[in-house]
């Protein structure tokens, strides 16, 4: 029996929990932009040139309290080298027949959550199609722009009339990333996941969040490399 | 236009392509298909995903009842949607909106 690849707008629709959890996040890395003196340009080169959040806002901080171009670079860059498994990880659940044609430009799409939702599609038995991640890629970048963009126009304020709203918005992310491990954990990847959290904790609590989320990923899959 | 903001996003987004791009063009997952890469990518899913959660709800863990009471209904809410239905999108929305609630109910 054959499984029909997903296409374009599967993916489209996979990336809505990441729409909506990416709008507001962007939404707010404009309103930070534009309150760093930053104008709307600035703001939506940045989500269109770097699309990556956390060191967005880093590069908001590192510019605006003038730090050289080199050095602001150099500490983004190293920020995002976790981003260095997601494609060899993602290609091998996808297996040794899938395509990766247009990879040049699908993988610019894939961010931890992206990544996360590809994944999981993957091990629940759904097959690999370069459209697929075309859709879901595209659904997030144009709600990760789109977000910075009415953000930088409209200024801070527009979401604190509504607490609850804001709140659960915020939360759509951690609700993705638990679901998306429910998703694929297995009682095999267990140590794994058991170790990865616990790096992360202490490497969050002992040095930043960014030396956490490297050392947990580093601990995971070295756990994991230790198993046999 | 801020032409330093413009130099740093140039690199910082050439360096993110090439981290998202060259490992899947240049097929590292191939080089091993079996033994210590094997393993170490198999792993590096699982591990980057458990990661990424602790990370995402840490700074909103607080040992005050009140502030935490949306995090735990909207976690539990999850949990429960997705073992009832297997669905991520509906565990994600149901999960957010439970917390939208709480939030609402007891802010």
């Amino acid at each position: 029996m054959s499984v029909t690849k997903p296409h374009f707008s599967d993916g489209l629709l996979a990336s809505l929990p990441i729409v909506m959890g990416y709008l507001p996040i962007a939404f707010s890395f404009g309103v930070a932009a534009t309150r760093a003196g930053f104008s709307v340009i600035d703001a939506f080169a940045l989500s269109l040139i770097i699309y990556a959040g956390a060191s967005q806002f880093l590069a908001l901080a590192l510019l605006a309290s003038g730090a050289p171009v080199l050095v602001a670079a150099f500490t983004l860059i190293a920020m995002n080298l976790r981003h260095l498994l997601y494609g060899p990880a993602l290609m091998r659940e996808a297996g040794s027949k899938a395509t990766r044609r247009h990879a040049w430009a699908w993988a610019w799409g894939l961010t931890d959550e992206v990544f996360g939702q590809a994944l999981g599609a993957l091990a629940r038995g759904q097959p690999f199609s370069e459209r697929y991640m075309f859709g879901l890629g595209l659904g997030a970048y144009a709600a990760w722009v789109l977000g910075t963009v009415v953000g930088a126009l409209v200024g801070g304020g527009a979401l604190d009339a509504w607490p609850a709203l804001a709140a659960g918005l915020g939360f759509l992310l951690p609700a993705l990333f638990l679901a998306l491990l429910l998703s694929i954990s297995s009682r095999r990847q267990l140590p794994v996941i058991g170790i990865a959290g616990a790096a992360t904790v202490a490497g969050t609590l002992a040095l930043s969040s960014t030396s956490g989320i490297l050392l947990g990923m580093l601990a995971g899959a070295l756990t994991g490399l230790s198993r046999r | 236009m801020n032409w330093d903001l413009f130099a740093v996003a140039c690199l910082a987004g050439a360096a993110n392509w090439a981290f998202r791009a060259l490992p899947i063009l240049a097929r590292t997952d191939r080089i091993a298909t079996a033994g210590w890469l094997e393993r170490f990518l198999a792993a590096t899913g699982p591990a980057a995903i458990a990661t990424l959660f602790v990370a995402s709800i840490l700074p909103a863990l607080t040992p005050d009842i009140l502030r935490l009471l949306p995090v735990i209904t909207g976690t539990v809410t999850v949990l429960a949607t997705y073992f009832a239905r297997r669905s991520v999108v509906a565990a994600t929305l149901a999960g957010a909106l439970v917390h939208g609630v709480t939030v609402w109910l007891f802010a």
